[in-house]
């Protein structure tokens, strides 16, 4: 065992891409392709539990680490870490994997060993996103995360899933080139391209500005932010129910998860500058987002523009440059995983049956199909922030730390904007889902549509327990994600005016405050 | 070149001209077989040149004394000959095989292709070993009269034929400017060698005649690497030749002009770098950009690669802006040999990963092309490869990320070197122009990839029955897809040998 245990995250990062090949390797049989990839991303989230189990609460840095010299005499390693901020990210793509790909089985008839192999490989390269401690392994996996996703709204995608796919690489490409002169930049600075000598580097005001804009640029345009959004309708739409599932389940979150781990550690006298800028930006996308999202007539082009609104949150926590704003932040990146992906999951399971997803469609679907309409009330309100679920628990944190916050000039006015935001989402997701599933079945077409089956019950169920876990138990979650969110914050915190770092680091015990609220409830 | 370098015995001189000798004399007894052997097959000629460009390899694999100047100074025989000539070696290997399988489908063969590859890789190891600047130009011309007839080898092909023509105008050009650049270069100099002109050189104070002698040579390299402006030929040129010459001479030819401009551009580097730098950092400038936006519109495969060959000329040309800036910056002098020889390796290493890719790009083309006349080269005829050739639309799609500059794929770590080195040597603009240049070019490879992958099947292509070049293809691919992974055993080589030429 110990050839495993003490390359963890060297085999959890790896075992998909093996998976990979060797589902493209063993034939053209479309049952043999599905069941080894489900059998690969199954053991993979099994090798990734063992993270969560040996994970050592408390501990700031990176744990499990690997390190071997791959380029330049040591310059660049191939140099894995996990810390709390990676550590729900990863076993959030592990385990959304194995569901992802449960849900293809029907969704996907063509090209199934190629789809398999697709999956696989992407979960390679977003796990090493997430686990890279390395500036240079961490843009190859980031870049190489592209190529899949091309291929899997290309290939299996809706009508203009061309177009989709070529403006989703492009439009990422054009994020990464400049990030990739920035880490240039500092690593000709630092003389290592390793993410711990980059926090050493000592950079002045001016250097930082350009390639904080650099850095950022990337990973807004992933997140996305506010007017960088636009090519994610569009890939939303075009890409089949498991491309959407884990674009909006997982890609989003790197740039958010850049965004916390590079952006801001690195470049500290930059984010205080143009932290806020972002922050507004934020506000204003989940505004715009919302009022978007309410006058869409296709679902998921819905949940799509929703995705917008909600990492809106996600970044102005991040810019509250606290720690229950970025650790809220953190957490509605979790909550949003699962609820936006269980969202893109149901409207596949309708999609798969109907081959529609206008709200016009449909109507009065809750006679016929009363599980499916449960369970989509229950992710509804699990996404609009329903107290009890997990959407709650993350967005009161971001509003909770923004409000707080004194670096972030403005921030109540930001937090008064943005909980609108929270307003809006209730009346779009509420009043598409009455269109939908209340009222009279107008549609003949509709009268005979099938309930959930055993096999989408067991893609579900699974999401809907975390669902409720993360709504009433933060607490494991949280006390392990702090303490790496105080670390990363502690470079802009160093720099902060006297007076604002004794306040912004005032911890007010998290695991009671978050009790008291659910209790007051 | 240091010309303090020792001559060596005529004996020991002829062991480290094995590899030339062997290629030389293979290439006589490749004509002469095809003229006197009757019931000759075309499968004996490629052997027998498949053979001549083995023992060639092996012999320069065995030799390894090093670092001695052969024929009175005419040559040098180092690390960086010894690099580029197992490069050439191997691209002329590829294009034998590629074209036999060629003429495999034809039917017929053309005899005359094989002594003339010979000749032409002959001429390019001639190149990149050239220390005077006789060698240069007679290295020059017997590569390009080789090349010259070789893109006219579609006999029958108009296009083909006006493709021979205009490279023979453009290059009989390029070779009168080279030699009015050698002979003012001699005159002021007073000697041929590259050691009597670097010490005219260093002795120089401000003539006006060492410039302009450099620009007349830069310029008939410009042409032979289709640098912008002298790029006009290149995209007609690329069009109409076979498409396995067009491989050999966007790899090959091109490899071979750039080793010989780094030799000369090192050597030249103090009158060079105040008067040419600000220009050649234009002519880099444009020539990636005028590449990748005319490459854009292409509809057919073998122009676009041409285009892109363009550009990637460019970014060959950034890297050797590196090692220029790096020849006069005021810093430490170990500081300078470490930068110099980043920027040199870079380009180094470029130019195998380009050949990889590039000839691997050719290949796929040639694996789907019915016979000559008819080529695999509209890129519609592409649709829905990825149904009917699985391999050849994967290992293609390998090529073009490459080619992209996509991670894992090699042609990442070539421009992540380049970029690196631009960086280092202080010219953080033209990094930026050249990532926004690779984004540019994303968008036509992926061009490709969007019709293999995302078209439906229409149009015929060739069923591709050639094996040998399916093994080829795979080949290259994984050997791209591993240079992208662990690209530090080939890169430390190669600016261990550019280290080697350059102090």
């Amino acid at each position: 065992m110990s050839i495993i245990t003490d390359h963890i995250l060297s085999w959890v990062t790896f075992v998909p891409l093996a998976g990979a090949v060797l589902v493209l390797l063993l034939g053209r049989s479309k049952t043999v392709a599905r069941v080894t990839a489900l059998a690969v991303a199954i053991i993979d989230f099994v090798l990734s539990l063992h993270l969560y189990k040996h994970f050592e609460v408390g501990n700031a840095g990176d744990q499990f680490v690997e390190k071997v010299a791959w380029l330049a005499n040591g310059k660049i390693m191939y140099s894995l870490g996990l810390d709390g901020v990676s550590l729900f990210l990863v076993l959030l793509t592990t385990f959304l994997g194995p569901l992802v790909i449960l849900s293809t089985w029907n969704a996907i008839n063509d090209r199934v060993r190629e789809a398999m192999g697709f999956l696989l490989f992407l979960q390679t390269a977003m796990i090493g996103t997430f686990l890279a401690r390395d500036m240079l392994l961490f843009y190859f996996f980031w870049e190489a995360m592209l190529i899949p996703m091309y291929f899997l709204i290309g290939i299996w995608g809706g009508e203009r899933r061309i177009y989709a796919a070529v403006k989703f690489f492009i439009y990422t490409m054009v994020g990464s080139v400049f990030m990739l002169v920035a880490i240039l930049y500092c690593y000709y600075q630092a003389g290592s391209m390793e993410l711990d000598k980059f926090m050493l580097l000592d950079l002045g005001r001016t250097e930082q500005m350009w390639l904080f804009t650099a850095f950022a640029l990337a990973f807004a345009i992933k997140v996305p932010l506010f007017p960088f959004h636009t090519w994610l309708p569009d890939a939303h739409v075009e890409a089949p129910t498991a491309g959407s599932v884990i674009l909006a389940g997982i890609l989003l979150k790197m740039g958010t998860y850049g965004l916390l781990r590079f952006a801001i550690p690195l470049f500290p006298e930059a984010v205080l500058v143009l932290g806020p800028w972002l922050a507004r930006l934020a506000v204003v996308g989940i505004i715009y987002g919302a009022l978007v999202a309410m006058v869409q007539k296709d679902v998921k082009k819905l949940v799509a523009y929703s995705s917008v609104s909600h990492l809106g949150f996600v970044v102005l926590g991040l810019f509250s440059l606290t720690v229950h704003g970025v650790g809220g932040g953190l957490y509605q990146m979790l909550a949003h995983g699962l609820s936006t992906g269980a969202l893109f999951l149901l409207v596949g399971v309708i999609y798969e049956r109907r081959h529609t997803r206008e709200i016009s469609d449909f109507g009065g679907l809750a006679h016929v199909m009363p599980a499916y309409a449960a369970v989509f009330m229950f992710v509804t309100l699990a996404s609009i922030g329903l107290p009890g679920l997990c959407g709650f628990t993350g967005e009161f944190l971001v509003f909770f730390g923004s409000y707080t916050s004194t670096l972030l000039p403005g921030a109540k006015l930001l937090v008064v904007l943005s909980v609108t935001g929270v307003v809006l989402g209730a009346i779009y997701m509420l009043w598409m889902y009455q269109r939908v599933f209340l009222g009279k079945l107008v549609h003949d077409a509709n009268r005979d549509l099938p309930d959930l089956n055993l096999r989408e019950w067991i893609v579900l169920i699974p999401i809907l327990i975390f669902i409720v876990l993360l709504g009433v138990k933060p607490a494991p979650l949280l006390e392990r994600m702090e303490p790496s969110i105080e670390r990363l914050l502690e470079p802009v915190m160093r720099i902060a005016p006297e007076s604002d770092t004794h306040h912004a680091l005032t911890i007010v015990p998290d695991l009671q405050l978050v009790e008291r609220t659910e209790d007051e409830r | 070149m240091n010309p303090m370098t020792p001559e060596i015995a005529l004996g020991s001189q002829m062991m480290q001209m094995l590899p030339y000798l062997v290629i030389a004399c293979g290439g006589l007894l490749v004509m002469l077989v095809d003229a006197f052997v009757k019931s000759l097959r075309k499968d004996h000629l490629s052997m027998l040149t498949l053979l001549v460009l083995l023992g060639a390899a092996v012999a320069q694999g065995l030799s390894t004394f090093r670092d001695v100047t052969l024929m009175n100074g005419m040559l040098a025989s180092d690390l960086y000959t010894h690099y580029f000539n197992l490069l050439f070696i191997a691209i002329s290997m590829l294009t034998v095989v590629f074209a036999t399988s060629l003429y495999d489908r034809d039917g017929r063969f053309r005899a005359e292709f094989y002594p003339l590859i010979l000749f032409a890789t002959l001429g390019m190891m001639l190149l990149a070993a050239a220390t005077d600047l006789m060698s240069l130009f007679l290295a020059v011309e017997t590569m390009s009269l080789s090349v010259y007839v070789l893109v006219a080898g579609n006999r029958g092909s108009l296009r083909s034929s006006e493709a021979g023509f205009k490279y023979l105008i453009m290059g009989a050009f390029a070779s009168a400017v080279l030699l009015m650049g050698m002979a003012l270069l001699y005159g002021q100099a007073g000697g041929t060698s590259y050691g009597a002109i670097g010490a005219a050189m260093a002795a120089d104070s401000g003539s006006v005649l060492l410039p302009l002698a450099c620009g007349l040579i830069l310029i008939a390299f410009g042409f032979k690497i289709a640098m912008v402006p002298f790029h006009m030929w290149t995209p007609d040129v690329y069009e109409g030749a076979p498409a396995y010459m067009t491989g050999f001479m966007a790899t090959g030819v091109k490899a071979a002009a750039v080793a010989a401009l780094l030799r000369f551009v090192w050597l030249m580097l103090p009158s060079l770098s105040i008067v040419w730098f600000p220009l050649l950092s234009v002519l880099a400038v444009l020539t990636m950009t005028i590449g990748n936006i005319v490459a854009l519109s292409q509809d057919s495969i073998k122009r676009m690669l041409a285009y892109s060959s363009i550009a990637h000329a460019g970014y060959l040309l950034l890297g050797v802006l590196a090692v220029l800036n790096t020849g006069h910056s005021a810093e430490a002098a170990t500081r300078t040999v470490e930068i110099a020889s980043a920027a040199g390796g870079a380009v180094l290493f470029y130019l195998v990963v380009y050949a990889l890719m590039n000839l691997g790009a050719f290949g796929v083309v040639i694996y789907l092309s019915r016979d000559r006349k008819t080529e695999a080269d509209a890129i519609a005829g592409y649709a829905g490869l990825s149904r009917r050739h699985p391999v050849a639309a994967a290992t293609l799609a390998v090529f073009l990320f490459s080619l992209a500059g996509v991670p894992p794929a090699a042609g990442f770590a070539g421009k992540f070197y380049i970029f690196d080195a631009v960086v280092k040597a202080g010219l953080l603009p033209l990094a930026i122009w050249g990532v926004i240049n690779s984004l540019l070019s994303v968008y036509y490879y992926l061009r490709v990839i969007v019709v293999m992958y995302f078209k439906p099947a229409e149009g015929d292509l060739h069923e591709g029955t050639s094996w040998e070049v399916a093994f080829t293809m795979v080949v290259l691919a994984l050997l791209v897809l591993l240079l992208g992974v662990v690209p530090g055993a080939l890169f430390d080589q190669a600016s261990r040998t550019f280290a080697h030429m350059a102090f």
